[in-house]
Parts: C-alpha cells; sequence; structure tokens
C-alpha cells in the first residue's frame, strides 16, 4: 500500500471552507430533493378523488378536497389489514432467524485463517451472483415436492443461507474489526465459541445488527417473485401481492393506487429513520474493514 | 295468462325436483371441498351468496372459497397449482383456456356425472353454452353461463346529445355516427375529454366484426392452421376496427387509454359507449350518476356474436369427486344459478331461467336484458385448441400496433399471419 | 441448480411427466423472435444501467463521504429508493410516466420541454425502465462508503504536498484504491440488472409496447409458468447464465484482476 510516514500538513485557505460547505450542501440538498420527490408526488397523488377529471397543472401542494378516506377505501377493496399482517409476520420472523445465521456465518468466517476465509468469501460473493431467477423453477419445484406451496414457509426459504451473502459480509467486516485481545481474554476463560458469539461479539456489533434487520426487513417486506410463484390463497397474500391486485382490479385509479404504494413503503421508511444512526459517522466504524485502523486513524 | 302460469308451476315443478333428492341423502357425500374462481370484487360477493345457499343445503360439505381478482393471474395460479398436484377441487375455467387443461388429460369429464344426474339434464342448456366444453366427443366441464358482446351505452349522454336509443338492428354506420356525435371537448380545454366509444383491442373484440362482414378468422375453426385475417371481407372488418382510432377518433388513443383507461371513463360518465360481455354488470350496477343500458352489436352483412363462457370443472386429482360433483351439480340447478344471476354477472346456461323474470324481469339494470338472449341463436366461438391462447395473443399485439397508428393494417396482417404460423405448427 | 440445467434439455409442462428432448428447445428458442427482441433488450439495459449506476454511486459517495453536519440525513435520502419495495416503487413511477397526468410531464409542459409518452412509445420505454433503476444505488453507495472510508489520510496528505488538484486526486489516488470495490459493483450490477428488471417491467408495462419492454426474466415466467413449458423456461435460465458469466469474465479481465484481496 502505498503510502509516506506523517506528512505535513499544510494549512487550508481561509475562506475555502466556507465556499466548501456551501458547495457540498447545496449539491446534497439537490440530490436529496431529486431522490425525495418521487415519494412526494406519490403522497399528493393518493389525496386525490378519484373518478375527477385530470388535474391541469403540476400538484405541488396538497390538492383540495383532500382525499384522505382514499386509505380507508383501499383497505375496504382489499383485505389489506390482513396482507399486512401477512407481510410483518413474514418479514419480522426473518429478522431474527437471518441476524443469527449470518453472524454464524459471519463470526466463523472471521476466525478462519486467511487461506480459507479467502476462499469462502469468494464463494459468498459467487453465490450472490447467482440470477435469482435460475432459482425459481427449481426452487418451485422443490418446494411443491415439501409441499410446502401456498405456505408463507415457502417465503422464509432463502432464511437458511442467511437470506443473503451480503449480510454475512457485514457481520464479517464488523467481527474482524472487534479486537482479537477481548477474544483471547474469553478463550482462557474457558468459554467456547457460542460463548463468545454471544457475550462479546454480538453486543460489539449492533450497529451491524441494526443495519442487517433493516435490511431483512425491507427485502422480505419487498418481496414480490416469491409471493407470486408460491402463494395462491388470498389469505396468504402479502403487501407486495396486495398491490399487484389492486392494480389488476382498476389500473388506472392512481390515487388509491398511490395510496396503497404509500401505505406499503410508511413502514420500511420508517424502520429506516429509526435505524438511520448506523449511518450516521460514528457509527460507521462498526462497519468498516480493519484497513482503517491500520493507518492513520486515531 | 294461462302461459304464465304454466310457466310458473312449471319453475315450482323443477324446483321441487330439485330439492327432493337432497332430502334422500342419508349417505350423503362429505367433506371439505375448495372452490377457485375469478373475478372483481361484486362478482365474488356473488359467488359467496352461491357458497353460503349450498351450505345451507350440505352443511356437512363446507366449501373454501379461493378467489383471484385477474383473469391473467388466475390462469397462472391454475398452472401453478396443477404443476404442484394441489389445485383446487372445483375450478372455473374459460371455454378459451381450458383447451391446454383438457388436452392434457387433467380433467374429470363431467359428461358421465351430468347423464346420471337425477337433478339437472343436458337439454337443460343452452347447446350453444355446451358445446365448446365437449372434448372430442366428451361433455368436460359444465358452463355457467354465455354471453355475448353487446354495447354498453350510457343513456344520458345519448339523450343529451340528441341520438334516438340504439335500434336492436342498427348497423355499423349508425354505431359510427353514435360514437362521433358523443366524441367532444365537453371542457373547453381544447382536448378531447369524452369519446364516444371505448373497448379492449384485442382479437377477441375484433372476431364478430370479422364474421359480421362475412369473413373468417382462421381456415378451420376446429383444426385451425393459418389465421386468415388477409381475406378481403376480414381484412375490410379489421380496417374499420382499426379505423375508429386511426381516422374516426372516436376512441381514445394510446396515451388516453393509458392515462384513463376507457372502461373508468365509461364507469365515471366520460364514454359514450362501451363493448363488453355479461361480465360488466355486477360493476356497472353500482353506478350513480347516470342511466345505462345495453344494446346488441351493430349489424353488418350478418348478424354474429362472440361467446363469452365459464364453466365448473373438476380436476383429476379432486379426492372427494362426490362432493364435489355435489357442488358443481347445485351451481348448475336453478337454485344455484338463480343466485349468481341475480348478481347480474351471468346470463344463465339453463334456459328456463334464462327466461324466466329470474333474469329477464327484474328491475336492476341492465333493462334490456332480453338482447342477451335474442344475440344467442347468433354466437360464434374462437377455435378451441392449445396454441390458439399463443395465437390471439400474439395477433392481439399486432393488432394494437395498427390500432394505435404505428403500423399500417396490410403489415400487422402479414406479420401476425406469419407468427401464428409458427404458433400453429407447435 | 443441476435440476435447472437438467430441466433444461426437457419438454416439461408441470402436468405430466418431463420428456427429454435433447437441444430442440434450445434450437427453438435460437428461431424465437421474442427471445432474441428480450435478450437485446436485456443487454441494452445492462449496458444502459450498470455504468451509469456506478457512476452515480461513486460521485454520491464521494460526496457525502466526510462527517458533515447533516450528512446522515443526505445519505439517508440517497438509500431510500433502495430500500422502497420493488412494487410500490414500480407504481409510483408508472404514475409518474403516465404521459396524461403524470407530474412528469404535466412538468416538462411547465417548462415549455417536450413530453414524451415514456412507457408507451416504443423509443422511450426502455430508457424510462432504465432510468428509474438508477436511483435505487444505496448498496453501491454504501460499499463506496466503505471503500473510501479505508483510504488513509495519509495518502491524501502525501498527494497534497506534491501540490495535486482535486481532479488528479481523484485519478491517482481514489480511483486506483477503490478499483477493487468498483469491480465488486460492477460484476454485482451485472448480475443484478439482469434480473431487477422483472417488476417494474410486469407491474408498469406487461413487456410492452409491442415487446419494447420485454426482459428475459419477464419472458422466462410467462413461458414457464403461463404457457407451462417450464423445460423451455430453464432452457432460458441456462442461456442468460452463460451470458451474464461472460460479462463477468470480461469484466474481471478489464480490470486485471481483484488485487488488494487481503484487505477486504
Amino acid at each position: 500500500m502505498r503510502s509516506r510516514a506523517l506528512c505535513p500538513r499544510r494549512p487550508p485557505r481561509p475562506w475555502r471552507p466556507l465556499f466548501n460547505t456551501l458547495a457540498f450542501h447545496t449539491g446534497a440538498v439537490g440530490v436529496t430533493i431529486v431522490f425525495a420527490v418521487p415519494g412526494l408526488w406519490a403522497l399528493t397523488a393518493s389525496l386525490r378523488a378519484p373518478g375527477l377529471p385530470p388535474p391541469v397543472g403540476v400538484d405541488w401542494l396538497l390538492p383540495s378536497p383532500l382525499a384522505w378516506w382514499n386509505y380507508l377505501r383501499i383497505f375496504e377493496i382489499l383485505p389489506l389489514a390482513r396482507y399486512l399482517g401477512n407481510s410483518f409476520l413474514v418479514a419480522g420472523l426473518a429478522i431474527p432467524l437471518t441476524v443469527l445465521v449470518a453472524s454464524w456465518a459471519g463470526f466463523a468466517m472471521a476466525q478462519l485463517p486467511p487461506r480459507q476465509r479467502h476462499a469462502l468469501l469468494a464463494l459468498a460473493i459467487v453465490i450472490r451472483m447467482i440470477p435469482l431467477t435460475a432459482l425459481w423453477l427449481t426452487r418451485f419445484l422443490v418446494l411443491k415436492e415439501l409441499r410446502l406451496i401456498d405456505t408463507l414457509w415457502a417465503l422464509l426459504a432463502p432464511v437458511w443461507m442467511g437470506s443473503s451473502p451480503f449480510f454475512v459480509l457485514i457481520f464479517y467486516w464488523a467481527f474482524r474489526r472487534q479486537p482479537a485481545a477481548l477474544y483471547e481474554a474469553a478463550r482462557l476463560d474457558g468459554m467456547g465459541a457460542l460463548g463468545i458469539w454471544a457475550s462479546i461479539a454480538m453486543p460489539l456489533a449492533r450497529p451491524a445488527t441494526a443495519a442487517v434487520s433493516l435490511l431483512t426487513f425491507a427485502q422480505y417486506w419487498s418481496d414480490f417473485m416469491n409471493p407470486l410463484l408460491y402463494l395462491k390463497s388470498d389469505d396468504r397474500y402479502t403487501v407486495a401481492l396486495g398491490l399487484r391486485v389492486l392494480q389488476q382490479m382498476d389500473a388506472t385509479n392512481w390515487p388509491l393506487l398511490m395510496a396503497g404504494a404509500v401505505v406499503m413503503m410508511l413502514p420500511v421508511l420508517l424502520l429506516l429513520l429509526l435505524v438511520q444512526r448506523a449511518f450516521s459517522p460514528a457509527a460507521e466504524r462498526g462497519l468498516s474493514s480493519p484497513a482503517q485502523r491500520g493507518l492513520g486513524s486515531p | 295468462m294461462t302461459r304464465s302460469i304454466a310457466r310458473t308451476l312449471a319453475l315450482c315443478l323443477l324446483t321441487a325436483t330439485t330439492l327432493w333428492p337432497w332430502s334422500a341423502t342419508a349417505q350423503a357425500p362429505a367433506g371439505r371441498i375448495s372452490f377457485m374462481v375469478f373475478g372483481d370484487a361484486a362478482e365474488k360477493a356473488a359467488y359467496e351468496h352461491l357458497v353460503a345457499d349450498f351450505t345451507r343445503l350440505h352443511p356437512q360439505i363446507p366449501v373454501t372459497l379461493v378467489h383471484i381478482p385477474g383473469q391473467g393471474d388466475y390462469r397462472k395460479r391454475l398452472g401453478v397449482d396443477f404443476a404442484a398436484g394441489t389445485p383446487a377441487d372445483v375450478v372455473l375455467l374459460n371455454y378459451r383456456r381450458y383447451a391446454a387443461f383438457a388436452a392434457k388429460g387433467v380433467l374429470e369429464p363431467l359428461g358421465p356425472a351430468l347423464a346420471r344426474s337425477r337433478v339437472i339434464k343436458e337439454q337443460d342448456f343452452f347447446p350453444q353454452a355446451m358445446e365448446p366444453f365437449r372434448w372430442q366427443g366428451t361433455l368436460m366441464c359444465l358452463p355457467q353461463n354465455l354471453s355475448s358482446l353487446v354495447v354498453y351505452y350510457n343513456k344520458d349522454l345519448f339523450e343529451r346529445a340528441g341520438l334516438p336509443r340504439p335500434a336492436d338492428d342498427w348497423t355499423w354506420d349508425d354505431f359510427l355516427h353514435a360514437a362521433r356525435v358523443l366524441t367532444r371537448d365537453t371542457r373547453g380545454s381544447g382536448r378531447i375529454d369524452q369519446y364516444g366509444l371505448g373497448t379492449e383491442v384485442s382479437i377477441f373484440r375484433l372476431a364478430p366484426f370479422v364474421w359480421q362482414n362475412g369473413g373468417e378468422l382462421v381456415d378451420s375453426t376446429a383444426a385451425p392452421t393459418r389465421l386468415t385475417l388477409d381475406a378481403p371481407a376480414a381484412r375490410e372488418a379489421v380496417q374499420w376496427f382499426v379505423e375508429l382510432q386511426t381516422k374516426h377518433r372516436v376512441v381514445p388513443d394510446a396515451v388516453e387509454e393509458k392515462a384513463e383507461s376507457s372502461e373508468s371513463r365509461f364507469l365515471n360518465g366520460r364514454l359514450g359507449m362501451f363493448l363488453n360481455s355479461r361480465r360488466g354488470v355486477p360493476t356497472y350496477r353500482t353506478i350513480t350518476s347516470f342511466d345505462w343500458d345495453v344494446a346488441p352489436l351493430p349489424r353488418r352483412r350478418h348478424r354474429a356474436g362472440i361467446l363469452h363462457a365459464d364453466a365448473y370443472c373438476m380436476p383429476r386429482v379432486t379426492k372427494n369427486k362426490a362432493a364435489a360433483w355435489a357442488f358443481i351439480e347445485f351451481a348448475n340447478s336453478l337454485e344455484g344459478q338463480r343466485g349468481v344471476a341475480t348478481s347480474g354477472r351471468t346470463v344463465p346456461s339453463l334456459r328456463l331461467l334464462a327466461e324466466s323474470p329470474a333474469f329477464l324481469g327484474t328491475d336492476a339494470r341492465p333493462r334490456n336484458s332480453r338482447v342477451f338472449l335474442t344475440e344467442i341463436p347468433f354466437i360464434r366461438t374462437v377455435p378451441v385448441a392449445e396454441a390458439w391462447v399463443d395465437v390471439e395473443e400474439l395477433a392481439g399485439e399486432e393488432l394494437a400496433r395498427a390500432y394505435y397508428g404505428r403500423a399500417s393494417v396490410d403489415e400487422v396482417i402479414a406479420t401476425a399471419i406469419r407468427r401464428a404460423a409458427a404458433a400453429f405448427k407447435r | 441448480m443441476a435440476l435447472s440445467v437438467g430441466l433444461a434439455f426437457t419438454a416439461y409442462d408441470g402436468l405430466s411427466a418431463p420428456r427429454w428432448n435433447g437441444l430442440d428447445n434450445f434450437r427453438e428458442l435460437s428461431a424465437d423472435p421474442l427471445f432474441r427482441i428480450a435478450a437485446v433488450n436485456s443487454l441494452v439495459f445492462v449496458a444502459l444501467t450498470v455504468p451509469s449506476r456506478l457512476v452515480i454511486a461513486l460521485g454520491l459517495a464521494l460526496l457525502l463521504q466526510r462527517a458533515r453536519r447533516g450528512v446522515g440525513l443526505y445519505r439517508v435520502a440517497v438509500y431510500v429508493p433502495t430500500i422502497v419495495p420493488g412494487v410500490a416503487y414500480a407504481l409510483v413511477w408508472l404514475w409518474i410516466f403516465n404521459p396524461r397526468y403524470g407530474p412528469l410531464n404535466l412538468l416538462l409542459e411547465r417548462l415549455g420541454l417536450p413530453a414524451p409518452a415514456w412507457l408507451i412509445d416504443h423509443a422511450t420505454a426502455l430508457p424510462a425502465i432504465a432510468f428509474i433503476a438508477l436511483f435505487q444505488i444505496g448498496e453501491g453507495f454504501l460499499v463506496l462508503l466503505a471503500g473510501l472510508r479505508e483510504i488513509p489520510e495519509n495518502c491524501y496528505h502525501a498527494s497534497a504536498l506534491d501540490g495535486a488538484g482535486r481532479a488528479a486526486t481523484l485519478r491517482h489516488i481514489t480511483l486506483p484504491l477503490l478499483a477493487p470495490w468498483l469491480l465488486l459493483l460492477t460484476i454485482r450490477d451485472i448480475i443484478v440488472s439482469a434480473q431487477n428488471t422483472f417488476t417494474p417491467a410486469l407491474v408498469m408495462t406487461g413487456g410492452g409496447p409491442y415487446y419494447a419492454t420485454l426482459f428475459i426474466p419477464l419472458l422466462m415466467y410467462e413461458t414457464a409458468f403461463d404457457r407451462f413449458r417450464f423445460g423451455l423456461g430453464a432452457a432460458m435460465m441456462l442461456l442468460v447464465l452463460g451470458v451474464v458469466g461472460a460479462l463477468i469474465w470480461l469484466a474481471y479481465r478489464a480490470a486485471g484482476g481483484f488485487g488488494y484481496e487481503d484487505e477486504v
């Protein structure tokens, strides 16, 4: 790694910081607006009364009359509450299972000697690469044999692999950064791997757990393909299918469709806000790799 | 007077004999069965009533209703079910879709059971509904309804425009004239916001017009090998259909259709006429802002309608066949069909019921329900073959290209024929 | 996986037992115009989205890498489209792209710009679907953030001492050190792009207009589950795997291998 030891720092020019800050904030706010506007448009569209002639201009402000009853209506047309329940059930079950499996795998990987570690790493990456579409058919046939078609368990099938190699990697990085000395001490005390994992590794990896929980929830909440293929009874549907059903019932009823979309997005966004501390700079260090600590950081 | 008394008596007798065997079923079939249907919310409600009626009479056969809203998804779901070996015990199938299943032998033929039945007889049904469900001579499924394509029209818009009610024998020209009058810019915004006509753009909608003009869709309905839309009569009909958009502009164009579907416009009173089968009635009955009714398809050289029929089918893997048949039998008896007919969803396949006040004489709209019956003798079907699903879909894509002005009629006809040839060969 | 490979050589409709028919499936696919269209569409999509997404993710990571006031909020905003459920995301964009009533076209008209028909126009449908994928760069963004943090401060100090400006720093320090991450992301994106088209295509266009947005996953789904031709679907999948593998190998060679593995 190219580096030089202890390079003296040149003092920056005085007006640069202000200019930098301004430029930064302008750019960042611009980006935020571009990324957030679609959601805003969805919200305003959902509050318009259905069946009216089209809007003539862009509705930047909330429309009047404010058709908030659209949100009630979608619960009437579809058993949306039940769909939400099913989605929560699947996503909720998936989180602890995934965290368990992924953290175990990450922990195991972190303990291995470099050779095997790299091999497993490569394997994880390769697995990540298999297109999901390749697995549809075979998974369908396997589930058919196991008689799991039309059960919510079919949707949880990916859990047994940690839901995604990416999650394993997140835990792997988190564990790698934990000081080996702690583990050594625990081992000397006679703790086994499970003990170390439970009492030392996991508590220190809270940001990683939070991140993986959020991402797992999002993954299972958004899952569309698997319910589409494996569920057939109306009362097992998840929200993703529910939206599709809504679309098929009335494909151009935009206010209702947007209301449905907003309802589907809210839980995930709320969770994101709750967990967003994981994105703040302080917690980042919990996710970074060990290289950082080697050179230059305090 | 005596005729109606006789008819009512006949009805009563028939109802009595329908109910009679139930009391004599000591060793009755029992067990839970599942029943899979498609349709929108109003249709679903109709089937729920049917199930409730049945369970009242047969409390030992609880029925689970499985409802799939979209027809497209329904087909896929059915395919997945059959592949998994777990289809519902009784499934509703359209005659255009059941060929694939019948050909693979996964359906239990219902003909023998019908022949043995003491409740219903084959002669009770309209032959036009039964025909398509005969596969190589055996009756596979029991049709619950048959409907032709009709024109739903907004009576208020017609009156306001000074148009007369559509006559029973109105022609293509009358039809086009009405559509033109009704296509206007009502808000003065410079853009057309009310269209005279709306229709799904598909071969299925095009077919009756081709037949009315004396043309044919395929060389042989029984064993099709070639699309024959290039013959002059057929081509003329295709041209006329396409020109509704490209020349006369009485239907929404691609952009307008994507913005708001034709059916939605009709429901909101912004469309003069909409082509549909009886399927639309339960939803249209929820309309309160204007009055509507149905009219027959306009005529050309001949009269022709196109069959829409759904039937109750029983998969071969159904375990409790006796219970499933009991349900199918009930659903296609006068009692069973009456319930669903009251929802407006079906034109009953039982002749007696179709001609009774239960279907014709109700106060509910459409008042002119008689139209559905007068069209029956002229109903024709599309080919019932495995390859037809593919052909219909790809020909529909080609038709849409011409309809929305992206290609010429001759070009799409040629492409459709070429692509269909490949599909037929499979 | 092995089952899939085997299936590719049979004619299996799910209802009766599979029938071995050798290379027939592949022969049929090579003659099928729809398959060719779907393959081209998928490749075009990959070509459009993979480089753009990488550039956008990199740009955003560079912009938001330092710990500043409010950066947490901005990062969250960038991540939101990635975490929004696919179906809801597609529906929202379906509304936005609505040619008559959608906010995008209303805005364009207000500004006097041309307002194309987006999802109905054969020429703009695919680009539109590619466009919405450009917002979902959250994962890449996070990975690059992590990668940027790895670059020791010393290197930046050293280059500043040498008098290097921003652009030079970028070219000579940042990018080379990020190379393994960029390669990883490219590979991952190629794979993801090959299949992420399913939900948008299904929800927004159904493959239309006239097959402009027919992608391989959608075609596979229709073939297998609508036409009950699982064998053909499996054959398609094999071909896709082959192409994806080839693309990945190409990317790998172009970048000269991973390098810096021990720092991962």
